[in-house]
């Protein structure tokens, strides 16, 4: 039994266990943090993107494919959520620890470009590249990319969208799949004979049901912003005409009983549980990335592609988009290794292999010449219906969201002002209006402030 | 002060230095510099710039969304704070009659309040979704068609509200503790007297519970103008921003457009509503909570 004046048995083991509990702390606190490096000697390249699971093991393969394929850098990859991707890159840039370079979705360029955080990456190619650059590459890739005259983003993969259609739904609904609707008044003309609802009147199956004002308003011939002029195009009349197009085809469908069909359903599944894959829905637009979807959770679905037909006055092959850019931040420590590694997977290093690097995520190439590429065209013609998406990449009337600091803004209150009108609260044209007045009164209160706008 | 007095302080200010320092270095010093910060321009990346009371003056005169988002508040606090402590009270009576697995039904009850908010709004999204969701598959075994619980903008804060009760478990534990300080003598004596079940509630249950009810209520207030999680992760604000907190307003104003000044001066008043309504909580609190002593 221990005294006041005896250490017992069990106070030894307590400050034993205390000693050992501060060691470990302390050594782990202390300890540098561990990069997964493999090659040393080489320039480390720090990289952060935002891909997990499937996407992420691709990834990681392109990356072990540029470090195998040179000797002074080493790219070493970290994952970060997605959801704290740019809260993330804006605290190591302002903190002082950037990433070399990073993958982001190309809504942030505007921002972060007209900030001064990110290098224009026409500083680091020759006036011949950059030429070469401008004249090959994708429109798409420039309007997205690029900030006044300098690119901030590298495209690693755009996106282009198109219609998902099941031919066999088609011909059950006594309709022609081969003859497909050459307007988007007609396609939704149509598909009310593809809709279908149970005993309680609730949809089972749905064909296609406009909505998007962003896209549609640029494939009505209106849009958000002049590329040309380089002005916001907020309050135009093909715009409302899009808006009024959405709203008059939700009245028709039933704004509440698609809300609930949809509500049920994980549209945003990568996996086979993607309601077309089930064939909850007939026909519907989507991205690029969902026939390599397909080949992997269903390749025995029948399945076809095509372009969202205009509306009458529209413009074909027109739409709004984005991708997977490379940002360098001008922080960056090593800015060489970075744009290596940009020039590798973008493709500007060399058409031929870089194509293979594309297919392997069902990504959308920079430039023609990449689509052209022996690889590529082995993986068009193994998925016939990635054709769709490539001559959609190609259209001039393909855009980016509108190319300015306060494109989040923009972006949610034109998402918002979409809610408002189909849900019938304000008239199409109230919604346009309002769009307008909010984004006019930011822009203003943000150039009072000396914010770029 | 003796010399070993003043040891004893040196070394009392000793243990609690770590809290001391961090409270100055993480709470204390943002606290101020967010006062700062809502005088100013700033995006995090740029340096602050002083731009006097710009901030505060869009917000009261040029942004309709800052109304709606106060509305929306309080609102809510109206509603979820008295349903909250109406049901946690409740139950705590219930939970205070001695009855057989009185312990499960507590543990049971309590249980929920201890699920992360975020895992609650996920299943809630579920129970409420308006095809395949419990709680409307459930109406329907009665000949109810549900509604679109949180995509139908007169819906949204009701069930926001509704869900609020989940969490209503974590007062109720301070209520049974509450309930377990009224002297049973009391009760006692009423029921010689004939006093109805209503009748001690109203006259010695309540008067003994006030100081638990104001601290729940004033926890509660605070907790409702902060309220932001279950918000961002179900309704984003939306349908047409009829859930649209203050809180989640705020951050969008700070996270997504960068717009840290302007998020500061909405952090300030909201700092002024908070201490508004707590203290004009605290001036009514003599009319009726009753402390042992009075």
């Amino acid at each position: 039994m221990a005294t006041t004046d005896q250490v017992s048995r069990r106070d030894v083991l307590r400050w034993v266990g205390a000693g050992v509990a501060g060691l470990a702390t302390g050594t782990y606190l202390l300890t540098p943090g561990t990069e997964r490096r493999r090659m040393r000697g080489r320039k480390t390249v720090r990289y952060w993107h935002m891909w997990s699971g499937e996407w992420g093991e691709v990834v990681q393969t392109i990356i072990d494919e540029f470090n195998e394929s040179q000797s002074r850098y080493e790219v070493v990859p970290l994952i970060i959520p997605g959801s704290v991707g740019e809260s993330k890159f804006l605290m190591g840039t302002v903190g002082g620890d950037p990433p070399d370079v990073m993958t982001h979705w190309a809504q942030v360029i505007p921002t972060w470009g007209s900030q001064g955080l990110l290098l224009p990456l026409e500083t680091l190619m020759s006036r011949m590249e950059w030429e070469d650059f401008k004249a090959t590459s994708y429109p798409v890739s420039l309007t997205t990319g690029m900030l006044g005259e300098s690119l901030y983003g590298m495209t690693i993969g755009l996106n282009a969208f198109g219609l998902y259609y099941i031919p066999q739904h088609f011909i059950e609904a006594g309709l022609d799949p081969e003859n497909f609707p050459k307007s988007l008044e007609e396609l939704c003309t149509i598909s009310e004979l593809l809709h279908r609802k149970d005993r309680s009147n609730n949809y089972t199956r749905i064909g296609y049901v406009p909505s998007n004002f962003l896209n549609l308003s640029q494939v009505f011939g209106g849009g958000l912003y002049d590329f040309e002029k380089s002005e916001l195009t907020l309050n135009s009349e093909e715009n409302v005409r899009a808006m009024d197009f959405i709203v008059e085809e939700r009245k028709k469908v039933g704004f509440d009983a698609v809300n609930r069909f949809f509500s049920g359903l994980d549209s945003a599944s990568f996996t086979g549980g993607w309601p077309f894959i089930g064939g909850a829905l007939s026909c519907t637009f989507d991205g690029q990335w969902r026939v390599e979807q397909i080949r992997k959770f269903a390749p025995d679905l029948e399945y076809k592609t095509i372009p969202l037909p205009p509306p009458q006055g529209g413009r074909p092959l027109a739409g709004v988009t984005n991708g997977n850019f490379m940002i360098i931040p001008k922080t960056a420590k090593e800015v060489e290794g970075a744009w290596e590694f940009v020039r590798f997977w973008s493709g500007l290093a060399g058409s031929e292999q870089a194509a293979s690097l594309y297919t392997r995520g069902g990504w959308l190439p920079l430039n023609n010449r990449i689509a052209e590429a022996p690889d590529y065209q082995k993986y068009l013609r193994e998925n016939p219906e990635f054709g769709t998406f490539v001559k959609v990449l190609a259209s001039q009337d393909l855009v980016g969201n509108p190319p300015v600091p306060t494109q989040t803004f923009i972006m949610d209150r034109a998402n918002r002002s979409e809610d408002f009108a189909i849900r019938g609260t304000w008239s199409p044209r109230q919604a346009v209006e309002e769009l307008e007045k909010a984004v006019v009164e930011e822009q203003e209160r943000r150039r009072r402030l000396g914010y770029a706008v | 002060m003796s010399r070993q007095k003043r040891q004893q302080n040196l070394i009392g200010y000793l243990f609690i230095s770590p809290w001391l320092i961090g409270f100055s270095v993480f709470t204390a010093w943002p606290f101020l510099q967010s006062l700062w910060l809502s005088f100013t321009r700033y995006d995090i990346i740029s340096e602050p710039k002083w731009v006097g009371f710009a901030n505060y003056h869009a917000l009261f005169t040029q942004d309709p969304q800052f109304w709606q988002s106060l509305q929306v508040t309080f609102t809510y606090a109206a509603v979820a704070v008295p349903l909250g402590i109406l049901c946690g009270f409740g139950l705590a009576l219930l939970l205070n009659i001695r009855i057989k697995g009185q312990e499960i039904y507590r543990t049971l009850f309590y249980i929920p309040s201890i699920v992360p908010a975020v895992a609650t709004s996920v299943i809630f999204v579920w129970i409420m979704n308006p095809q395949i969701g419990l709680l409307n598959g459930l109406l329907k075994t009665v000949g109810i068609i549900g509604p679109n619980w949180l995509n139908d903008p007169t819906w949204s804060l009701t069930s926001l509200v509704l869900i609020s009760l989940w969490g209503v478990g974590g007062s109720m534990v301070i209520y049974l503790a509450g309930l377990k300080d009224v002297p049973l003598s009391l009760y006692e004596a009423s029921l010689v007297d004939g006093a109805s079940a209503w009748h001690r509630l109203k006259a010695i249950t309540w008067p003994f519970m006030t100081p638990v009810i104001f601290f729940n209520l004033i926890m509660g207030v605070i907790g409702s103008f902060q309220y932001f999680t279950n918000a961002f992760i179900m309704t984003n604000g939306g349908p047409q921003d009829s859930t649209l907190f203050y809180s989640l307003y705020l951050f969008n104003r700070a996270f997504r457009y960068l717009d840290m000044g302007y998020a500061s001066a909405m952090a300030w008043i909201l700092f002024v509503i908070v201490v508004g309504a707590t203290s004009i909580l605290f001036m009514t609190q003599k009319k009726w909570v009753q402390y042992g002593n009075n």
